[in-house]
């Protein structure tokens, strides 16, 4: 089993990046750093909300640790708030995606851009993005993905930058049988993304997002259907493999 | 000077009255990285069913203003999987272990329980009588089919048998009464309170079940009080469980009479809150000078009325 920690660690930063969305830095040392791969997640405690949240790794570097998350309740709302001090965070856990691959096609919605950001710099082969928002100024990450060599086909839903409507629409007519997909986002998006991908033939891994108590497994509360059985979102994804998904 | 936690609950000798609530710490050795668990004075594993489970449909979660609500629906691997991987990692943690059992009948609870009894390193069975989250009513509202149930089992089990009853009933001494001539060895109380939430985003149930059993801080109150009617009445010790997040409140179940205390959805916020557990009820000891755990069993000051024989 990798390494996971139950521990507090100090808060470097956790800034507005843009409207709504926070960009949260904690101090997390090189050894916690060094278990981390993209798509494993923390449970971040928060106080004077019952349980602790998941969140997905945004980014790592030098014994830094990022997440990137949209203030979405009572629990992110707090979680914002809290500017210095120390954090509780259980991780990293679950399984991450996988990282070889020759033709990377990574699809997100909304903030599923926020896991996939740390698999777009951890690929050593670089390819296109296709990442849907409900308007401009939902897009975010699109300067980091540039700079790590990415292609980059955005939509939104109300036209106000790239193509008009959901990113399947587009990516639709591009995908290719020797693609290999990286999916993260909204699940109408997921199954929109899953049908394509039958349809053409397409490998790839999609991440999951369920709501969770526990996050390593031993509520049994993040259930999902992988090739008909009940599996945990948690510990045994929340990455899995496209094809086994029924959702 | 260290005080001695150790108690004796229902015949089983364990190093300190803490132990993992079933349905929270997984089969029971999925953490040992995380924590020591030959530290725990003993491991509740999840229920365990004589047939594998598939459990309830999304959404089993639900945060409440201090607790959760849920309906797993006993998901498990089975009383013959069960066996065969999980307990023998279950016999490298040195903890004491109990295995929870549940079944929609007699037999299916006298088929895994034969099944546990060929076995070497179980401590105890508990019976979860009381789960709120299958079709079926609670096992604890038909009170011949409990009774039935807690005699056959402990017709044939080599080890202790503790009941885990509802607190959805109107009097939980009456109760725990009839598990007690039934012939359990003991009681735990009490298991998750039938609730429910409702999104009013979407106007729907916030579980797939529509109704779930809520428990965590908010619950505890009112486990401490089953605790304390039903230590009134019985001979057999109380595990008492529900909402302990620290040592104050297990010393709080144990002052109301519980023996031993079990910590459920604590371990779902951090695996290492057990420990603190633990580590609370001693330094509450040591500030008292209270020099044994099982001293202050029943031991609340005013109030509590003289055990009816």
């Amino acid at each position: 089993m990798k390494k996971r920690f139950d521990k507090t660690y100090k808060i470097i930063s956790n800034k507005e990046i843009c409207a709504g969305y926070f960009e949260l830095k904690v101090k997390s040392g090189n050894e916690t750093a060094q278990a981390c791969s993209p798509g494993k997640f923390f449970m971040i405690g928060v106080p004077d909300v019952f349980l602790r949240r998941p969140l997905s790794i945004h980014d790592t570097k030098s014994g830094v640790i990022s997440f990137l998350y949209k203030t979405a309740g009572k629990g992110t709302e707090i979680l914002s708030k809290m500017k210095t001090g120390e954090i509780s965070m259980l991780g990293p856990l679950g399984n991450g995606y996988p990282l070889e691959s020759s033709n990377p096609v990574i699809v997100a919605g909304g903030t599923g851009i926020a896991s996939v950001h740390y698999l777009a710099v951890s690929l050593k082969k670089k390819g296109t993005l296709y990442y849907g928002a409900r308007s401009k100024k939902d897009l975010l990450c699109l300067d980091k993905f540039k700079k790590a060599g990415w292609k980059i086909i955005v939509s939104t839903e109300d036209g106000s930058k790239g193509y008009k409507g959901f990113i399947t629409g587009i990516l639709e007519k591009k995908l290719n049988s020797d693609d290999f997909i990286y999916v993260c986002g909204p699940s109408p998006m997921i199954k929109a993304v899953i049908k394509i991908a039958k349809e053409k033939n397409t490998g790839g891994c999609v991440s999951l997002e369920e709501k969770m108590a526990c996050g390593v497994g031993n509520c049994q509360g993040c259930a999902v259907k992988i090739k008909g059985q009940n599996k945990m979102t948690c510990k045994d994804g929340p990455v899995f493999n496209i094809e086994d998904v029924e959702i | 000077m260290k005080p001695d936690l150790r108690v004796n609950f229902a015949g089983i000798e364990l190093k300190n009255p803490v132990l993992s609530a079933s349905g929270t710490f997984g089969y029971g050795y999925e953490l040992s990285d995380l924590i020591s668990l030959g530290r725990l004075g003993g491991i509740v594993t999840k229920t365990i069913t004589l047939e594998p489970r598939h459990g309830n449909p999304q959404p089993r979660i639900a945060e409440t203003a201090s607790g959760v609500l849920n309906t797993i629906g006993l998901q498990n691997i089975g009383v013959k999987a069960f066996v065969e991987e999980p307990l023998e990692k279950l016999h490298k943690t040195g903890a004491p272990v109990i295995v929870s059992v549940a079944g929609a009948s007699v037999n299916e609870y006298v088929g895994a329980v034969k099944i546990l009894n060929a076995q070497k390193g179980i401590s105890g069975i508990e019976l979860n009588l009381s789960c709120p989250n299958l079709k079926k009513k609670i096992i604890c509202h038909d009170l011949p089919l409990m009774s039935g149930i807690i005699k056959s089992v402990k017709k044939i089990s080599k080890v202790p048998v503790i009941a885990k009853l509802s607190p959805l009933v109107t009097d939980i001494a009456e109760l725990s009464l009839v598990a007690q001539k039934s012939g359990a060895d003991g009681v735990t109380l009490a298991n998750t309170y039938p609730a429910m939430a409702i999104d009013v985003k979407t106007f729907k149930p916030k579980l797939s079940t529509v109704k779930g059993g809520l428990s965590g801080e908010c619950v505890k109150p009112m486990s401490v009080r089953c605790v304390y009617d039903a230590y009134s009445v019985l001979r057999i010790p109380i595990l008492g469980c529900g909402g302990i997040m620290n040592g104050e409140d297990a010393v709080e179940f144990m002052l109301a009479g519980a023996s031993a205390v079990s910590v459920g959805t604590a371990s779902l916020i951090s695996p290492k809150n057990i420990i603190k557990v633990i580590d609370g009820i001693e330094n509450i000891l040591k500030e008292k000078k209270i020099k044994t755990a099982k001293e202050i069993i029943g031991s609340l000051k005013g109030g509590l009325r003289s055990r009816r024989e």
